[in-house]
């Protein structure tokens, strides 16, 4: 099974009642594993600080309790992360952190077990799937056991492999009783000085739980390597690469160091570790001479290998090594970074934007989600954490005084853009805000957005900002509307579209269960005149340049939106099927 | 297969080709023959239409999830153009299995012959499958993934997965009677 679903099973053996996440990859399987069983509380949240109340407030009040995020996303949640360990919990508060080294799906490559140093909380730290269940399932207990929050970090090479694991069947879900105990759980000054004290002290006992996850293989005393989470498992491989043994000391708790490590660990040792130097830091703090990232025997940015890992080795104790020999590709292949899927709305509704502002040279404040692809049509100019479209944006618009264009998705909306919203409404911030409405969290997988429940207009228009709602794959009728917002922003005000149809992929899905035959484009060569606004402005990922110039459609990638056929100036694309019964089953996909 | 006690494959394609269910099947496979598996994916971003690819390593004890460059015994492209892309992870006296297909690349127009063409000089062993072919003749393109596994598990002599249905096992046996008649048996 995948590691996410390994963390989800150990959980549930674990009696786990409540959980809760954001998605974001790589963590996002957690929760989905979890919503199968109906026995337990079970909830998207709108952030992860959200989330993360959710659990504790759970945990608090005695139950079993997890919340799962990615690791950006534990900086959203810090707040309360940083008061639970002054208050502790009474039930098991599991956070599980998932890290991205080498940013396959991340704006940044922090290390979730900074937290650990910095909030005071226990971090565990899984080689693989099978350890990850085994973890899940310890660390809900051992929170319950010690009355403290434990964090459980994994990275992108254990939440998305696959391997064997072993799993009980779940225990009953344990749910809770709130004892009053206004002393631990009210953090006024006075309560949080006595609570500091305690939590300083208790760390120190800490230590000693580390002990219970610290593994010594007596390989023999050539030397002796350090390693936590997924690192061990290219340690393993590199000693057999090299032909060399060592004593491995394996953290399965990496924050704090287990007090044992001491009679372990003397004089010196290699530290190999996925992430920032943490392990290495605390070791150095101990008066170990390490030889780690922080010399510069493993890389400091990107993912670890069993290359990488054994070239350090070999440099550490001076042994030859060479990387195996690699083919050269006989011709350079061509870039293709990720695009927006063939149909997808967020194509068309950046087309639409791109013309009604013709002229405007607006500054594109982006966000995080499927449009940040966005990219490709340059409709990006800053793009940097969840909501940063409209709370950069006001900032650019107010200080430089630029048409301001934020566009951002319905999760991310709700995420983080619905206090940005305020401050725009107080100061009435001439900005276009562009939501883009199709219903889902799409780069994750698709999980429930609040969009149905709780429709963006009626918020924004509560906030008394003047707001358009536009079906994207109408294109020039989206044109006109935007165009009107876009004279409300040159007016002095705030203007919100919203862009509002599903997910393609959702929609296809569907169409295909249901039977629906999607209708298909192509190119009449003789009438196509090589304009290249279908492949070069409206960037469709069904469509490419061929032979003169011409466009051309690839008929397994086309899935018949029909918006290609709206934007040709002289009517070269054509379809074939029903495109006004496509469109209205994927309306209420 | 040669090259150490454990097998390690490198799955390349284009997102929205099945990658990922390609390389959850072979896995399947592999543990289904008695064998431990590591199968390391990519998900969110990066399946965006994008190169995909995903490491699959099997053999009696595996620790590490990832294949390293120049060390997979056997590199799959369910494209042309990220056969290139994958040639780097195979090591010297690999195998690379390719789809006979071209996605486009935005804004470019790549011919087939040339990219085989190319493959053919560079002297990699190497097969050309027409899987996209043969998922044509089941009737969706969505089989490509399946005939492809077939292919590739005769080529591995692993079984086929447990949990195939039957349309893609049709598929699967397509694939693997390909490698009995190989279409294209290049050096």
């Amino acid at each position: 099974m995948l590691g996410n679903e390994a963390i989800a099973y150990g959980a549930l053996s674990g009696g786990l009642a409540v959980a809760t996440a954001y998605p974001g990859t790589p963590s996002t399987e957690v929760l989905e594993t979890i919503e199968e069983f109906k026995d337990r509380y079970t909830h998207w949240a709108a952030n992860e600080k959200t989330a993360f109340e959710i659990a504790y407030g759970a945990a608090l009040a005695g139950a079993r309790a997890l919340v799962a995020m990615k690791h950006v996303g534990l900086n959203v949640a810090a707040d309360p992360l940083h008061s639970a360990a002054y208050t502790g919990v009474e039930g098991g508060l599991l956070v599980v952190s998932a890290d991205d080294p080498w940013m396959y799906s991340s704006q940044n490559e922090q290390d979730t077990r900074w937290y650990g140093v910095q909030a005071y909380v226990p971090v565990l730290e899984p080689s693989s799937p099978a350890e990850a269940y085994a973890y899940a399932k310890a660390g809900l207990e051992l929170s319950e056991r010690v009355k403290h929050p434990v964090l459980l970090r994994s990275v992108t090479r254990v939440s998305h492999v696959r391997a064997p694991v072993e799993v009980e069947p779940p225990a009953p879900p344990k749910w809770g009783n709130f004892v009053r105990d206004v002393k631990r759980l009210t953090l006024v000054p006075a309560h949080a000085r006595e609570r500091r004290r305690e939590l300083v002290e208790k760390w120190e006992k800490v230590r000693e739980w580390a002990d219970q996850y610290m593994t010594v293989e007596d390989g023999c005393d050539k030397a002796v390597v350090v390693t936590a989470g997924v690192a061990y498992t290219y340690v393993k491989e590199a000693l057999k690469r090299l032909g060399t043994c060592a004593t491995v000391v394996k953290l399965g708790m990496s924050v704090p160091l287990p007090r044992r490590i001491s009679e372990v660990v003397k004089g010196e040792a290699i530290v190999v570790e996925e992430g920032d130097p943490v392990v290495e830091t605390q070791l150095r703090a101990l008066g170990v001479s390490t030889r780690g990232k922080l010399d510069g025997y493993f890389p400091r940015y990107g993912e670890l290998t069993t290359g990488k890992v054994a070239a350090g080795i070999a440099k550490a104790l001076g042994l030859p090594y060479s990387p195996p020999a690699v083919y050269k590709s006989p011709m350079a292949p061509p870039p293709r970074p990720p695009s927006l899927c063939p149909g997808c709305p967020h194509m068309a509704t950046f087309y639409a934007l791109k013309i009604a502002t013709a002229g405007l040279n607006p500054v594109w404040s982006g966000d995080i989600g499927c449009y940040s692809l966005g990219i490709n049509t340059g409709q990006q100019d800053i793009l940097t954490h969840m909501g940063s479209s409209v709370g950069l944006g006001h900032g650019v618009a107010v200080a430089a005084k630029r048409f301001v264009v934020a566009t951002v998705g319905d999760s991310t909306f709700y995420h983080a853009v619905l206090p940005q919203l305020v401050d725009v409404a107080a100061k009435s911030v001439p900005m276009l805000i562009v939501v883009m409405d199709n219903a889902y969290t799409s780069m994750t997988g698709g999980q429930p957005s609040p969009s149905r429940i709780l429709p963006v207009e009626k918020i924004t228009e509560a906030f008394g900002i003047p707001t358009f709602v536009i079906d994207p794959v109408y294109v020039k009728a989206s044109i006109e509307t935007v165009k009107n917002a876009v004279e409300v922003v040159k007016s002095g005000r705030p203007a919100v579209v919203v862009s509002r149809r599903p997910c393609t992929l959702m929609a296809v899905r569907k169409a295909r269960r249901s039977g629906v035959k999607l209708p298909r484009y192509f190119v009449d060569v003789d009438k196509c005149v090589s304009c290249g606004i279908c492949y070069n402005v409206l960037k469709c990922s069904a469509i490419s340049k061929a032979s003169g110039g011409k466009a051309y459609i690839d008929p397994a990638l086309c899935v018949g939106c029909g918006v290609c056929a709206e934007v040709c100036p002289v009517g070269a694309i054509k379809g074939e099927g029903d495109r006004a019964k496509w469109l209205e089953v994927w309306r209420q996909a | 297969m040669a090259g150490g006690m454990e097998t390690g494959i490198v799955i390349v394609g284009v997102g929205g080709q099945g990658v990922l269910t390609l390389a959850r099947w072979l896995g399947e496979a592999a543990l289904s023959a008695g064998y431990d598996v590591r199968v390391a994916e990519v998900h969110g971003l990066s399946q965006r239409g994008g190169a995909v690819e995903v490491h699959v390593r099997f053999g009696k004890e595996v620790y590490a999830p990832v294949v390293d460059e120049g060390e997979a015994d056997v590199v799959v492209a369910l494209e042309a153009l990220e056969a290139l892309r994958g040639l780097r992870y195979l090591r010297q006296g690999g195998v690379l299995v390719v789809n006979r297909r071209i996605i486009q690349p935005p804004g470019a127009w790549y011919d087939i012959g040339q990219v085989l063409d190319a493959l053919k000089k560079s002297g990699v062993r190497h097969y050309v499958v027409p899987c996209y072919e043969e998922a044509l003749k089941l009737g969706s393109p969505v089989y490509e993934n399946s005939v492809m596994l077939g292919f590739v598990s005769a080529l591995l002599s692993l079984p086929a997965p447990p949990s195939l249905d039957e349309a893609n096992k049709k598929a699967f046996q397509r694939g693997a009677a390909l490698l009995q008649n190989p279409p294209s048996p290049d050096q």
